[in-house]
């Protein structure tokens, strides 16, 4: 482990990260909302720490980094900027308390969406365009951005890389990682730009447009009401985010491959089908469920049921209906998705479509050779055979999911909290979601949680979006033996 | 530029690995999921699992925007079959395959524009062959590489302790400066680009240009005679054995072959004609004295036991062999063996690497030799009209640190070169770059190119 090189892109990182605060001070110059110096000292803390620590970490070193180090790097880059994006919370005012600012922040960059505002809309513009920009940061990645524009990380750019976007399965779109970090936000810029369009073509003022695309592509769930989406009334808005939701919830590959012209991709990807399958077959189950009991007519069941399902599976968490009050089958099939997620290699969090297919065709062969001792057979996924290093990885990944979401379940309830609001807060944390069920429900907000209890849901965020092995290692005592 | 590489062995992996450093777009593809994993993790290339005699992963490399592809397997069957569907997908690839067995590289005609349209053959066991004839020309180096049809030479010489360069501070050779340039130290793992100020240690391989009409100078100053070459020993019967005996065969330099196989020394005693042949085991040392090993100018050691090679040339050399040449397939091997007493290396696949990375700067670049260890490169640079480096003193052209000019070739004249001297249009220049340097070089001879 060298340390130095370690804090040397971090400080790289936070310079750039103050960099992007360029992007709220001109929203705050132009609606002349009060935050501009909040934001002016913001910037200035984050890009002179992040230049100090350049500076102080001076080595001639080759940058070629371990993949102990990327990890390393990862963690602790997101540990840091989720302190420094909580500086414009806290300087403006907005949010007093730092565990506060802090939860906000990491919600924010770990694209969960839960928030612990009570009055969204009081907040400066300013403000609010920065929330929304953690959350865009934070969706492809905030280190996959500084991969694409520093060019020189080259073999260590893999390392972090890998540990930024840990997919069952690593694929590299171009020869060189910095273009494949490139072409990656080339399609996450481009799929955002069409949704900021869609929304404003629709009649949504342009700063609502670029705040709530911003909030959808990473599927992140801020948004800039108090109300989220139901406040706007609109089917269209709500059938432009489901759209784009679920695009969002497609592996970014898929759609490189289709902006490339291959455009039957998404029907010849297994995982793709399967995850469309799961929420189409979800969304038909739900909208039978509340028609009836919450809503009186069956296209207004669907609508609602539509936009929740796909919003929860695809860990968004936007919110254009009070599903605390839908029947208990609804309730649990929201919980479940939020433990299912969507595909790997997109935005989304939480276990993964690819992981679960996976498992539950491990679980079949195990019954296929009770029935035949003897039978050799490999799990196959799209006529590709997975090596069992993968398998194994992915039962350590599910393992770990709910050990660890046992165990902060296990903290919540001890805190007080109610069986409900402690199981839905976890899972609603650790899979990115953002509202839960309970006293975190989808009216509701985080606020009553204890602060030992927001520290505990900071963890699970960072943990769920890293997923798991990237931030747990750093835990093991072996990790820092050298 | 592109490329496509199929089979991450040491020879694919070795010139993925400079290719992606130069800024290549470097694309592997490669049957064993564990060589992709580490791979990955230490070149920044896209590594592709799966074979590259199937067209679908061929065009999931991209080859329909590649430049060039390289079948560089253990497989030679494969290597073909790979170029053939490259052909078949894609016109306008340059191919170069990996083809070992003599049966196919005799009739290399069939490789041909005409018929299986492969651009290159690289046959790595007829290139080590021949650099092992070009040492048997200039006994006392280590290495001999040709530039310029052989009109420049350079040299690795194996510094030993006696030897009377030992401690001299290179600024001190001036009255040789005009007919030699020393462009490289190798000293341990460490590659340098020598300067005025540093002397020369024991055990330090260094590396010289010259005219081919002044290597009896080198010699003079080593204070060595020039001795013809009179007795060699390969030991080995391989492939490779028999093809270097053979080209012996014809010179009048006295021959032994040791085989450890009869059935195979039968075959070799057809095939030879001057050539004595063997049957014996060389690591038994009465053997070696029997056949007077002590009297041999070289033995060259090719068996296919990379360690047992190694344990013969020292023993070979213990029992007075004047010089050894050991065949060593382990790259990672190669900077540690001179450090044992070795002399000389030779490498199927640091030919192989040579050849392939020679044919795909060529171009710009007329010639190219990487040096033992890899960390350096000698390169032949056209000098082009349109670029800066032309009609200025060699003192105040911004080279790389890394980098230096060890001879320009003008015409029928050679000049060793010092600061003062100017670089013509079209003079060719050959240079020691360490590998670092060689992007910025490459920039240096070809950035006004891009105007056109």
């Amino acid at each position: 482990m060298r340390f130095g090189q370690i804090f040397r892109l971090i400080g790289i990182l936070n310079f750039f990260l103050g960099l992007s605060l360029v992007a709220p001070l001109s929203v705050s110059l132009i609606y002349s909302d009060g935050s501009f110096f909040a934001l002016l000292y913001s910037l200035l803390i984050t890009s002179g720490s992040g230049l100090l620590l350049f500076v102080l970490t001076k080595t001639s070193d080759y940058p070629s980094l371990s993949q102990r180090e990327g990890m390393a790097i990862v963690t602790l880059g997101w540990v840091s900027a989720g302190l420094f994006g909580a500086l414009p919370f806290l300087f403006s005012g907005s949010i007093s308390s730092i565990t506060h600012a802090y939860f906000e922040s990491i919600s924010g960059f770990t694209t969960t969406g839960a928030s612990i505002l009570s009055n969204i809309e009081s907040l400066p513009k300013g403000i609010l365009f920065w929330r929304s920009l953690t959350q865009w940061m934070g969706g492809m990645g905030i280190i996959v951005l500084s991969i694409a524009i520093l060019p020189f990380l080259g073999v260590g750019g893999m390392q972090l890389y890998k540990a930024e976007i840990p997919s069952p399965v690593v694929d590299k779109l171009q020869p060189r990682i910095s273009e494949t970090a490139k072409t990656l936000w080339k399609v996450y810029l481009f799929i955002t730009l069409l949704e900021i369009g869609l929304l404003f073509m629709g009649g949504m003022s342009m700063f609502d447009s670029i705040c709530h695309a911003f909030c959808t592509m990473p599927t992140g769930g801020f948004s800039t009401q108090n109300g989220s989406i139901a406040q706007f009334h609109s089917a269209y808005f709500e059938a432009v985010i489901t759209f784009f939701m679920i695009l969002a919830g497609v592996n970014f590959s898929l759609h490189f491959k289709f902006l490339k012209g291959d455009l039957k991709v998404f029907g010849r990807d297994p995982e793709c089908r399967v995850f469309l399958l799961i929420l189409v077959l979800l969304v038909l189950l739900v909208t039978v469920n509340t028609y009836g009991s919450v809503y009186s007519s069956i296209a207004r069941a669907f609508r609602y049921a539509a936009f929740q399902v796909t919003s929860i599976l695809t860990t968004t968490g936007f919110v254009t209906s009070n599903y605390a009050q839908w029947p208990a089958l609804s309730k649990i099939i929201l919980l479940l998705c939020m433990f299912l997620g969507a595909m790997a290699g997109s935005t989304g969090g939480a276990i993964k479509i690819m992981r679960i297919i996976l498992l539950v065709k491990h679980g079949f062969r195990e019954i296929f050779s009770l029935i035949h001792p003897h039978a050799v057979r490999s799990i196959k996924l799209g006529g590709k055979s997975v090596p069992p290093e993968v398998l194994n990885s992915i039962w350590g990944f599910f393992i770990l999911y709910l050990g660890l979401f046992i165990f902060a379940v296990i903290i919540m309830s001890s805190l007080g909290l109610d069986t409900m609001t402690s199981f839905a807060s976890v899972a609603a944390t650790i899979g990115n979601v953002g509202p839960g069920l309970g006293l975190v429900g989808p009216v509701n907000n985080y606020l009553p949680v204890p602060d030992l209890g927001k520290w505990v849901l900071i963890f699970c965020m960072i943990l769920g979006r890293l997923e798991i092995y990237t931030v747990i290692i750093m835990l093991a005592p072996a990790y820092w033996r050298k | 530029m592109k490329i496509i590489i199929i089979g991450a062995g040491d020879v694919g992996f070795n010139i993925a690995q400079r290719l992606s450093e130069e800024n290549h777009d470097v694309v592997i593809i490669e049957k064993d999921p564990v060589k992709i994993r580490h791979i990955q993790n230490v070149i920044d290339v896209q590594a592709i699992l799966g074979s590259g005699t199937n067209a679908s992963t061929l065009q999931d490399a991209g080859i329909n925007e590649s430049d060039i592809i390289v079948a560089a397997t253990d497989n030679d069957e494969a290597n073909i079959i790979a170029c053939f569907y490259a052909q078949h997908l894609t016109d306008y690839i340059t191919k170069i395959a990996r083809v070992r067995n003599p049966d196919y590289t005799a009739h290399s005609e069939i490789f041909n524009k005409d018929f299986m349209h492969i651009d290159l053959i690289i046959n790595p066991q007829s290139e080590m062959v021949n650099s092992m004839l070009k040492l048997t020309e200039v006994p006392v180096a280590s290495e001999v590489i040709d530039f310029v049809e052989g009109r420049v030479k350079l040299i690795g010489i194996t510094i030993r302790e006696d030897s009377p360069l030992v401690g001299r501070k290179l600024s001190s050779f001036s009255e040789y400066e005009h007919m030699i340039l020393i462009g490289v130290i190798i000293r341990g793992e460490r590659v340098i680009v020598p300067r005025g100020h540093d002397t020369i240690q024991p055990n330090d391989l260094i590396y010289c240009v010259t005219r081919k009409e002044d290597i009896p100078n080198i010699f003079q100053l080593m204070n060595r005679r020039e001795e013809g070459l009179s007795r060699v020993m390969i030991v080995g019967g391989g492939e490779t054995g028999l093809a270097l005996a053979e080209s012996l065969d014809r010179t009048n330099i006295n021959t032994k072959i040791i085989e450890k196989d009869g059935q195979r020394c039968l075959e070799l005693a057809e095939t030879l004609e001057k050539v004595v042949v063997l049957n014996g085991d060389a690591t038994d040392r009465d053997f070696l004295l029997e056949e007077n090993v002590s009297d041999v100018d070289i033995m060259i050691v090719l068996t296919g036991d990379e360690e047992n090679n190694v344990l013969i040339s020292l023993l070979g050399k213990a029992l007075g062999a004047k010089k050894t040449v050991t065949r060593i397939g382990k790259l990672s091997y190669i900077p540690l063996v001179s450090a044992i007493g070795i002399d000389t290396v030779v490498s199927p696949r640091l030919s192989a690497i040579r050849a392939i990375l020679q044919f795909i700067r060529k171009g710009k670049v007329v010639s190219v030799a990487p040096l033992k260890g890899e960390g350096a490169e000698v390169i032949e640079f056209e000098a082009l009209e349109t670029s800066d480096v032309v009609n200025t003193p060699l003192s105040e052209v911004k080279f790389p640190k890394e980098a230096i000019v060890g001879a320009i070739v003008r015409d029928n004249e050679i000049i060793i070169p010092r600061g003062h001297n100017m670089i013509k249009p079209h003079d060719h220049l050959i240079i020691f770059a360490l590998k670092g340097a060689i992007p910025k070089l490459e920039k240096l001879f070809t950035v006004k190119l891009e105007y056109f």
